[in-house]
This record gives structure tokens, C-alpha cells and sequence, in this order.
């Protein structure tokens, strides 16, 4: 995790959730891009945060890319964020004894099904061997998780509408990543609606 | 013969007076009365008191509980630590600049600790290493080179300061102090600056730059660095490799601090955001870019690269 | 004495039959977090109650903050038994120092005696992480923190403690506005002279965040206000003016008394 540096936090709020992560990429102390995005979408309603080993975060996605294609391919429907979440677990634990240097955080918009017709906001955490954790509030990860959880308990209430979620969010990754060495270099930040998808770069301490 | 001798010789700080040296014990006036203040001094304004923990080798066992120098991570104790410090002479004198943050591990400690200490009106000094050995010795400093004055009518010379404070840190060498700094002023010979650290290494140059920062530095400041630099050329151009250095290096950065030594004592130039002052030069870099494209595309220029 | 002078050490290099393997290690960590904020014209110092040793809590009131004169507090952090010895010794030299002086020790002096108190130890630190607050020479709110081996600093807020990662961060963004843009056309923000009522808020916000993330904070709570002569009290002391479950005191003076004064609220934090 201290090899590259990085970090992700993911929150729910009213029929949404954000997912953010800064960009930096370094070699210990050294700061080697600042646009190095750790947040992916599977679909438009799910996205997934990697912070961690800078490899595997290529690796696990190139690998989670192919493991979600062959769902869509069988099942020949989208995938929900509870099975994704399962799925990046399990392929996790397959890698028990030589783990993938990643801590996963899911967070995604369930559409509404015959059975549930209003599906919650869903977001979700990973160790690196894949134990599940699924918050009710908020999911952080990387090198600055420490500092992330002390603001977004402090900044984090219930039932945020997308733009205050996304102030939300940006505020709690922001002072977060300023106070860790590792993290920063620019963030990005991802507010998922049952409409649409709002992604916003901010303007970060570059130091 | 040889007894003569040993008791002849000063002996090391850390094996004098081992019996006395229970901080409880030193009931003299230097402790508490008048001259309370510097506490582990004794009346002659010498260091006494030191305490040292009473094992075979204090070396290991202060390097098994601080994280200093850094081989030690997981140590409780944690020392502040990461830098990016920068002083050189040129025709107007000296410019010292210095970035804010102190870490711990990877914690952001500090960004606003002041790493230019000020020893007096005409001294200035740098820290880098342990913060604590820094302001401590380097006010000791202060209180020395004020000492000098009184006796000798005179101001005490850069090469005197810092040899004063490479003597401090010899006695204690192999201990564990940790400082790399610059001594810069101006005395009778003119701008001066001297390179003392915790080794007992003291050079005198031109132009120095220590911390973890200081390959970075060191890129701008040579690159930009010349004699005859004008006093203004000169200050953008140690708060330039400063903003350079705390963008790369991640145990640098915050804020930087500016200082000028001139013929009458130093001035203190400001204090600059090293964020701002980034996207600052990156605005004026995209800018220039745009513009000598632009001049490209009129065919001003056969020589423009593609962006 | 030749001979006294030549081997110091002897005791220590006596030559044994075997190595014994017995590493000398004075130190343990007490957890705990402690805070201060600095205003215009008053100081708020505090810190969680619980002591714990890993994973076992060894009491549920001890005390980390302590009250040094009329115009200083200071709260202790890290290895709980060398930081009451600290105290005991810095409010001793404060003594000797009223008897030679007749008169209380300034807040920066204390400062400045903590850190060469400190750095006498430099071979052998105390582990604690000192922060100290209180009423500066000219009625302004102050905050001095230092780290184990003595290097301070004058701020306006800092957290030290178990929870000063969780903490910290929060503060730069409530206390000194980081990372925040007045909306157009408002007032800038001006940090450090937020009024005590906002000040009070945010430290039990930022132990109750720190309590239900950290498990070595909890139990408790104290939190000394150090108040400038002349200043009003009326946003402590009012009606309505304190959170709920919050109980407060006013310390007397410990000395003639030069119109500062000192209030210790307490409040109940979160026991799991």
C-alpha cells in the first residue's frame, strides 16, 4: 500500500452514492503522475475504487473487466453491486497465500426488480484476501483510511441530496488526502444517480 | 601518566557525571532560580545533566524506541522528520528558502513549522533531520554567539557560529542527534554559509540544499544558478526549486519560507503557499505554451515541437 | 578517582557467564487523544478520559489535561506514567520559579522551560506528546504543541493522541477553513477567532468521531476553557448555553489571580 500511495472513500446518500479517489501515483516519496485513476465503472450505476499496489490495481481490473464480461455474456443481464461485490471477493480469495496488495471498494445504484422495487444504495469494502464489509453510511480505503474515516464521521449525515453528497464527499477526501504524504496529486470524483453519472475533477493541493 | 591524561581530557557528555545526573538531583540555582529556563545548563552556561538511560549501549536502545534516521518506522516515539531546505550566495548576498511539512511515517505532523531559525540579527539556520535537535542546539547557538559578542566587542564570524555548533554535535556524535543544516549570514568577509550536520561534517560553499527534497532543488537551483543574479532574479529562484521539490517529493511542502541575508542582517521576504504557487507556474507555462503554438501555426517559428 | 573517571560505565560492561537477552524497555502506550483550539481570548484544551493498555482498558477516568497556573493548562499524551511525571516536574520548576520570582510563569515561558525540560531527555525521552494552552501575555488564546524530544511551535489548533489522524484533518477543514471557498460575494473566512460556543461544538464532535472510531478513545471527556481577564462568560455560562449532559466547574485561582479564569466541562463519551 506505502509503494504507490492512494486512496479511496465511497458514501451513500438519497438515491445515490459517490465514489472518489485522488490520482497520484509515486514510487515511495517520489510523486511519478497525477493522473492516475483508481475509481472504474463496470456499468453506469456501478463503480469500483483500487487503491493500492499500482500493478495489481491494472491487474485486477483487466481481470475483474473479463469476469464481469463473461456474467453479462451468461446471464445476459447487468450485474448488481452485491454480486460484484462477491465477485471481487472471491477473486480475492483465490489469491489467499499471495494476495493482490488491494483494498476494494464498491458502490453502486441496484435497479429497482419485480422482488425490490426499491433497492437501497449499496456501497461496500474489502481487505486484501476479500472479507466484505457493507457500511451504511460510508467505505474508505488506501493510504489515507485513517484520516478519511476521522472527516467523514465528522462531515457524513444521512440522506444527502447528489450535490451535497458530492460536497460531502469532495470535503472529506480533500482534507483527508492533505494531511497523508502518500495520497493527493489531484482527486476525482464520481456522484452515481439513477439518471446519470456526474464526474467532476477537482482542483487539489499539488504538494 | 596516562591517568594524568584521561583526567586532563574533557570526557564525553554522555559518560560525565553519570551519578548526578537525576534531573531531581541538580537542586542549584541554575535549575531553578534566575536562570531557569535552559534547564540541563550549569553555571558556567556549559550543557550538564544530559540525562542517559542507564543500559549497556544508549545508542540501540534510543534507536529501538524513536524512528530517527529512519531505520526505525514501526518505533513509537516518532521524531519529525522530511525537508526540503535550500541557501546559496550570490552577488547580493544570501537567499535561504525552506518548505513547512513534517512527517511522521506518512502523516502530514506539520505544515507550518518554521524551518529557518532565526540565531540573531545577522545568523540564520536551517532545519533538517530532527526538529527538535535543530531549535534546541541552534538556539543554544544564539545564546553562545551573544556571549561571543559581549565578550569580544565584536560580531562572531559564520565560519565561528558554525563551528561552535559542529563542536556541539561532534561531542554528541554517534548518539543520535540528527541535523543537516546551513549556517548563512554575512560578517566581515562578506555573504557566508556553512553545511554542519550531526556526522560533524562542516563545509563552507556556495550553495547547498538538504532533506528529502533536495535532488529536486538541487534540478532548478543549478539549472537557474548564477553569480550575478539580481537580488529578485535570485529570490524566485529559491522559492521556484522549493515549489519544485514540494510538488515531488511527498515528505515536502505546504508552504515555503523566504529569507534574504544582505550587509545589514537578514530581511524575511514572506511566506508563499506552494499549492498557489504551482498552479501558478503551471498556468504561466500552459499560457506560453499556447502562445509559441500558436506562433507555430501563423509558421512564426520552424522550430515548435508538437505539444 | 582517576580510575572513577576512566570506567563510568563499568557497571554496565561487567562481563556475564551467559548473554541474557532482557532488552530494557521503559515505555508502554496509554492510547487516548488529546485537542486544543486557540480564540481571540480564550484557549480550550482537551482529552479523553480511558487509559488503556492494547487491547485492555485500565481505567475509565484518568486524567490527561491539568491546570498549571491561572493563564496555562497543559494536556499529556502517549506513556501515561511518564507523563504525570512530566507534569509533577513541570509544575515543581514552576513553583521554585513563583518563590524566585514572585510572580507565576508566563505561557511562553512554560513553552519554552517544556522544551528544554524535554530535551534533557533527549537520550532518554519522555514518550508523551505535550500540548499546551492558555492566555498569552497580551489576552490572546493560545496553543503550543511539542513533540517527544521538545521542538514546539505556537498554533491555533492542534490534536495529538491515538486519534490525531482521525482528528487533525477535521480540524483544518471546520477550524481553518481548508480546502473552503466563501461563496461569492459573502464574507472571507478568518480563521483562529471562530466564537467559543462553534469552538465547544467541534471538539465534542471531533471526540464522539474519534470515540466511534477508534477503540482506545472513550469513556469521557474533559474540557478546560481558559478565559482572558475582562471577557465575557456569558457564551459558557448562559442559559442553554451547554450541550446536553454536559457539567461544568470553574476552577479558583491558584495564585493572587490576575483575572483570567478557568472552567473544566465534562462530558460522558461512548463506553464500548
Amino acid at each position: 500500500m506505502e509503494n504507490n500511495g492512494g486512496s479511496v472513500v465511497a458514501m451513500i446518500g438519497k438515491d445515490c452514492v459517490a465514489i472518489a479517489s485522488d490520482l497520484r501515483l509515486g514510487n515511495q516519496a517520489v510523486g511519478i503522475a497525477s493522473n492516475f485513476d483508481k475509481v472504474f465503472p463496470v456499468n453506469d450505476k456501478l463503480y469500483y475504487g483500487l487503491p493500492g499496489l499500482a500493478t495489481d490495481v491494472y491487474t485486477l481490473k483487466e481481470h475483474l473487466r473479463f469476469r464481469v464480461n463473461m456474467y453479462r455474456m451468461k446471464e445476459e443481464r447487468e450485474i448488481t453491486p452485491k454480486t460484484f461485490t462477491h465477485l471481487v471477493s472471491s477473486t480475492l480469495y483465490e489469491k489467499r497465500f499471495g494476495p493482490f496488495f488491494i483494498e476494494p471498494v464498491v458502490a453502486g445504484l441496484p435497479t429497482p426488480t419485480e422482488l425490490d422495487p426499491h433497492p437501497k444504495p449499496f456501497i461496500s469494502t474489502m481487505d486484501t484476501i476479500g472479507c466484505v464489509t457493507t457500511p451504511k453510511d460510508f467505505a474508505v480505503a488506501g493510504t489515507a483510511a485513517d484520516k478519511l474515516y476521522g472527516v467523514a464521521e465528522g462531515l457524513w449525515e444521512p440522506d444527502l441530496e447528489p450535490e451535497d453528497l458530492f460536497e460531502t464527499v469532495s470535503q472529506t477526501l480533500l482534507n483527508a488526502v492533505d494531511r497523508d504524504a502518500l495520497s493527493g496529486w489531484g482527486a476525482v470524483v464520481h456522484i452515481i444517480t439513477h439518471d446519470k453519472v456526474i464526474t467532476r475533477t477537482l482542483r487539489a493541493r499539488m504538494d | 601518566m596516562n591517568s594524568v591524561l584521561t583526567q586532563l581530557q574533557p570526557s564525553a557528555p554522555h559518560q560525565n557525571r553519570l551519578e548526578e545526573q537525576d534531573e531531581l538531583d541538580r537542586t542549584d540555582a541554575a535549575s531553578w532560580g534566575s536562570m531557569a529556563g535552559f534547564g540541563n545548563l550549569d553555571r558556567t552556561g556549559g550543557v550538564q545533566g544530559m540525562s542517559i538511560p542507564r543500559v549497556s549501549d544508549p545508542t540501540s536502545f534510543l534507536d529501538m524506541h524513536t524512528d530517527n534516521m529512519s531505520s526505525n518506522p514501526d518505533a513509537k516515539i516518532k521524531i519529525a522528520h522530511g525537508t526540503t531546505t535550500l541557501a546559496f550566495k550570490f552577488q547580493g548576498g544570501v537567499i535561504v528558502a525552506v518548505d513547512s511539512r513534517a512527517t511522521a511515517g506518512s502523516y502530514v505532523a506539520s505544515g507550518t513549522v518554521k524551518k529557518v531559525i532565526e540565531i540573531n540579527k545577522f545568523l540564520l539556520g536551517t532545519m533538517a533531520g530532527g526538529a527538535a535537535d535543530c531549535q534546541y542546539w541552534e538556539t543554544y547557538l544564539g545564546m553562545q554567539c551573544r556571549l561571543y559578542e559581549l565578550r569580544n566587542k565584536e560580531r562572531i564570524s559564520v565560519a565561528a557560529a558554525s563551528k561552535i555548533l559542529s563542536n556541539i554535535v561532534y561531542q554528541y556524535k554517534g548518539m543520535g542527534l540528527s541535523m543537516g543544516t546551513m549556517v548563512c549570514g554575512w560578517d566581515k568577509t562578506g555573504p557566508c554559509i556553512f553545511y554542519v550536520d550531526s556526522d560533524g561534517q562542516r563545509l563552507k560553499g556556495d550553495l547547498f540544499s538538504v532533506g528529502s527534497g533536495s535532488t529536486f532543488a538541487y534540478g532548478v537551483l543549478d539549472q537557474g544558478y548564477r553569480w550575478d543574479l539580481t537580488d529578485e532574479e535570485a529570490q524566485e529562484l529559491g522559492r521556484r526549486s522549493i515549489i519544485a521539490a514540494g510538488h515531488r517529493d511527498a515528505y515536502s511542502g505546504n508552504t515555503c519560507n523566504l529569507y534574504h541575508v544582505k550587509e545589514n542582517g537578514w530581511d524575511f521576504i514572506g511566506n508563499y503557499d506552494v499549492n498557489e504557487l504551482w498552479y501558478e507556474y503551471e498556468g504561466k507555462k500552459k499560457a506560453e505554451r499556447e502562445s509559441q503554438n500558436a506562433a507555430a501555426a501563423a509558421g512564426a517559428s520552424p522550430m515548435a515541437v508538437e505539444p | 578517582m582517576a580510575l572513577y573517571h576512566n570506567q563510568p560505565m563499568a557497571h554496565a560492561q561487567e562481563p556475564t557467564a551467559a548473554p541474557i537477552e532482557h532488552r530494557f524497555n521503559p515505555y508502554s502506550d496509554n492510547g487516548g487523544s488529546i485537542l486544543a483550539i486557540a480564540g481571540t481570548d480564550f484557549s480550550v484544551i482537551a482529552g479523553d478520559t480511558r487509559q488503556s493498555e492494547g487491547y485492555n482498558i485500565q481505567t475509565r477516568y484518568a486524567r490527561k489535561v491539568w491546570q498549571l497556573t491561572d493563564k496555562a493548562v497543559l494536556a499529556t499524551n502517549g506513556f501515561a506514567a511518564d507523563g504525570n511525571n512530566f507534569v509533577k516536574r513541570v509544575k515543581q520548576r514552576l513553583e521554585w520559579y513563583e518563590h524566585a520570582h514572585h510572580k507565576p510563569m508566563g505561557l511562553k515561558s512554560i513553552a519554552r522551560m517544556i522544551q528544554t525540560m524535554l530535551y534533557g531527555k533527549r537520550f532518554f525521552p519522555y514518550y508523551v506528546y505535550n500540548i499546551l494552552g492558555g492566555i498569552e501575555e497580551d489576552g490572546s488564546g493560545a496553543v503550543y504543541s511539542f513533540d517527544p524530544v521538545g521542538s514546539y511551535e505556537r498554533e491555533a489548533c492542534r490534536a495529538a493522541g491515538a486519534a490525531q489522524s482521525l482528528i487533525q484533518p477535521f480540524l483544518d477543514n471546520q477550524i481553518y477553513f481548508k480546502n473552503q471557498q466563501p461563496e461569492p460575494g459573502s464574507q472571507p473566512f478568518i480563521p483562529g477567532n471562530l466564537p467559543l460556543a462553534t469552538v465547544l461544538s467541534l471538539v465534542v464532535d471531533s471526540f464522539t468521531s474519534a470515540t466511534e472510531r477508534h477503540i482506545e478513545v472513550g469513556d469521557g471527556m474533559e474540557i478546560y476553557i481558559v478565559m482572558a481577564r475582562d471577557r465575557t462568560t456569558d457564551d459558557l455560562l448562559g442559559e442553554g448555553k451547554l450541550q446536553k449532559g454536559m457539567e461544568i466547574e470553574e476552577l479558583g485561582t491558584l495564585g493572587e489571580g490576575q483575572g483570567e479564569r478557568t472552567f473544566l466541562v465534562r462530558q460522558a463519551l461512548k463506553r464500548d
